[in-house]
């Protein structure tokens, strides 16, 4: 009795300890610099240095300028438009992936997943010699008889951007879909099979309602991930793809005007969190049907 | 070559602490500069003819010098290198020493353009002389001399439609509206009003539809050319970026526009903290020397104001890079320049 009677202080200590650092961790790392950056959208700058004076300006700025708010809708535009690319590029591939049997298909998942390990800024390096006007895309559109002569119409312009998003960010959207469709119950299927449907109808009836979870944590995701970008536009865009990461990252780099970049930032983390609570419904109302 | 520098770094370290244990006996000169500029042999042929010991550190940003000079309120070191569009901020902060440029001989044989320090701007201030010019580069033209016939001779060539998709351009705004406002004719390119900054801008717009891509590093551009049909290139890289094009075999030349070329020049200058002025003096006396000249040229790559280099022929006109009057008006405004649809 006095022996549980000593340990049980220590214990509750440790576990006191341990809630403690599970919260605290957050806080300090992702709250408190979050936090900071939202005070910070609030100063200003006046000759090179920042005004620690509240201040509404940064974002009546946004609003009022006609050239942040286009740029901003056109890169949402342009990021929807890359995850709606992953996802009709990435069903398939993970579709099949599912019905493959044992080894092959943990094999094949991780050869998908391979181009991850490769670091971001290589890649896009290596999409671009491939987009160029003397690219192996160019030359081998030339060489099919699909083009007369190369076009520019692959690079330094909004389709790049798309192209070489799209192809970044695929891997992060055949993951979501192919655990939930790897989540689906063979048993489902066959019951369907011995009522009668055809595949195809149980396809439609079956499989894709019970997937689409999985597609809509692809879609956010992948949209996340495009939307907070401004190397891959930077790189590939040329004149006309510019892209509201790259106005951001001019705030912080050449321009030095913090204040403004961050409230630019806000702005941002907005869409994102609506993106990522969009996912998050979708992917939990069909999760909690089942 | 980065393993070279990290080699040479390090045997710098190595002779800074040997060096350390001698510095209670004798002063060394204190050298603040960049890679490139006090190389290790140099330093011991210094020592050699003139018996004073050398310390050198080396930074990587004119921010760092700024902090390393300011921070001690210049009291860590002897003499540094800074370029002309710094140089004012140290005078006006009361961090540097005027230089008698009697006590430079060396200073009477360099090339004509450097000889006359009042005509060089930004390294004198009330008829003082606080900086001893000795490494340059200019940003001018590079052109593929299969594709542009005849030679280009101005910068107004990037707006000639025939080039039309060909031409890369440098991603930043302060230097756009320079080298912009100054093929447009305007004197001060650093000193633009409203109305000449209104007409830059819809120059810089018209250009924006006449460029491949704007790029960002000299690796960055080296690679589009290799990929696409380029013809000429704003070379914010210089001769570097040439010599590096034409390492590859690309078939380029280089010029510096009639309308005069934007150009950084790096300076000696004394701290307000120097311990020894005749040993500062003789430093940059021995910099300015043919020899340590020619070397730093030929190993750098950039030009200096002792023998004549590519960097810029001796009719070319130069302009001595200086501060804007607005970095972050200008910045914005090449935002809404890359907007414009």
């Amino acid at each position: 009795m006095s022996k549980t009677g000593s340990t049980q202080p220590s214990e509750r200590q440790l576990s006191l300890l341990v809630t403690v650092l599970a919260f605290a961790l957050p806080v300090v790392f992702v709250l408190v610099p979050l936090a900071i950056f939202l005070v910070y959208s609030f100063f200003g700058v006046d000759q090179g240095t920042i005004v620690y004076a509240p201040t509404l300006g940064n974002y009546v700025r946004f609003f009022t300028d006609p050239i942040f708010l286009p740029v901003f809708w056109n890169t949402i535009v342009l990021c929807v438009s890359v995850a709606a690319i992953c996802i009709l590029l990435a069903y398939p591939a993970a579709y099949f992936l599912a019905t493959l049997k044992g080894r092959w298909r943990y094999a094949l998942l991780m050869l998908l997943l391979v181009p991850l390990l490769m670091s971001y800024v290589i890649k896009i390096y290596a999409i671009r010699s491939i987009l160029g006007l003397n690219g192996f895309l160019n030359k081998a559109l030339v060489a099919l008889g699909i083009l007369q002569q190369p076009s520019t119409l692959f690079v330094f312009n909004m389709n790049a951007i798309l192209l070489t998003l799209s192809l970044l960010l695929i891997p992060f959207a055949i993951l979501p879909i192919f655990l939930s469709l790897e989540r689906i119950p063979q048993t489902l299927l066959r019951a369907s099979d011995d009522l009668g449907a055809s595949g195809w109808q149980t396809f439609l009836r079956i499989t894709l309602p019970l997937s689409l979870p999985g597609v809509a944590s692809a879609a956010s995701f992948v949209f996340v991930l495009a939307i907070g970008d401004f190397l891959t536009p930077q790189m590939v865009g040329g004149i006309s793809g510019f892209t509201f990461g790259r106005i951001l990252y001019s705030q912080f780099g050449t321009a030095y005007n913090w204040p403004f970049g961050a409230a630019l930032s806000v702005a941002l983390a907005m869409v994102v969190i609506c993106a990522i609570l969009i996912g998050e419904r979708f992917g939990r109302s069909r999760g909690t049907s089942l | 070559m980065g393993l070279k520098k990290a080699f040479l770094r390090l045997a710098t370290i190595g002779l800074g602490i040997g060096l350390m244990t001698s510095a209670a006996l004798a002063a060394n000169l204190r050298v603040l500069a960049w890679d490139g500029y006090a190389d290790p042999d140099w330093v011991k042929d210094f020592t050699a003819a003139t018996g004073i010991g050398v310390d050198v550190v080396f930074i990587g940003s004119d921010d760092e010098i700024w902090a390393k000079i300011k921070g001690s309120e210049g009291q860590d070191f002897d003499v540094f290198a800074v370029n002309t569009a710094q140089l004012q901020r140290y005078i006006k902060a009361d961090l540097v020493s005027p230089i008698d440029v009697t006590k430079l001989p060396n200073q009477k044989e360099v090339l004509p353009r450097f000889r006359d320090l009042s005509q060089v701007s930004g390294d004198t201030k009330d008829g003082k002389v606080y900086g001893i010019p000795f490494c340059f580069d200019s940003i001018g033209l590079i052109y593929d001399t299969d594709k542009v016939k005849p030679a280009p001779t101005s910068m107004s060539v990037l707006w000639d439609p025939a080039y039309k998709g060909k031409i890369l351009a440098y991603d930043n705004g302060e230097h756009n509206f320079s080298f912009t406002a100054l093929t447009l004719g305007y004197k001060d390119p650093f000193n633009l009003n409203a109305e000449q900054m209104a007409a830059v801008k819809a120059k810089l717009v018209e250009l924006k539809r006449n460029v491949l891509s704007f790029y960002t590093t000299a690796d960055e551009a080296q690679q589009i050319y290799q990929n696409n049909d380029v013809a000429l290139i704003w070379a914010n890289y210089g001769q570097q970026q040439v010599k590096a094009l034409q390492k590859i075999g690309a078939h380029v030349a280089y010029v510096n526009p009639s309308e005069g070329a934007l150009a950084w020049l790096d300076n000696w200058v004394i701290s307000k903290g120097v311990r020894d002025n005749a040993a500062a003096e003789k430093w940059i006396d021995f910099m300015l020397s043919k020899k340590v000249s020619s070397a730093l040229s030929e190993r750098t790559g950039f030009g200096n104001t002792v023998t004549e280099t590519s960097s810029a022929g001796g009719n070319d006109k130069l302009v001595w890079l200086n501060n804007v009057e607005d970095p972050l008006k200008r910045s914005d405004m090449w935002n809404e320049v890359k907007a414009t649809p």
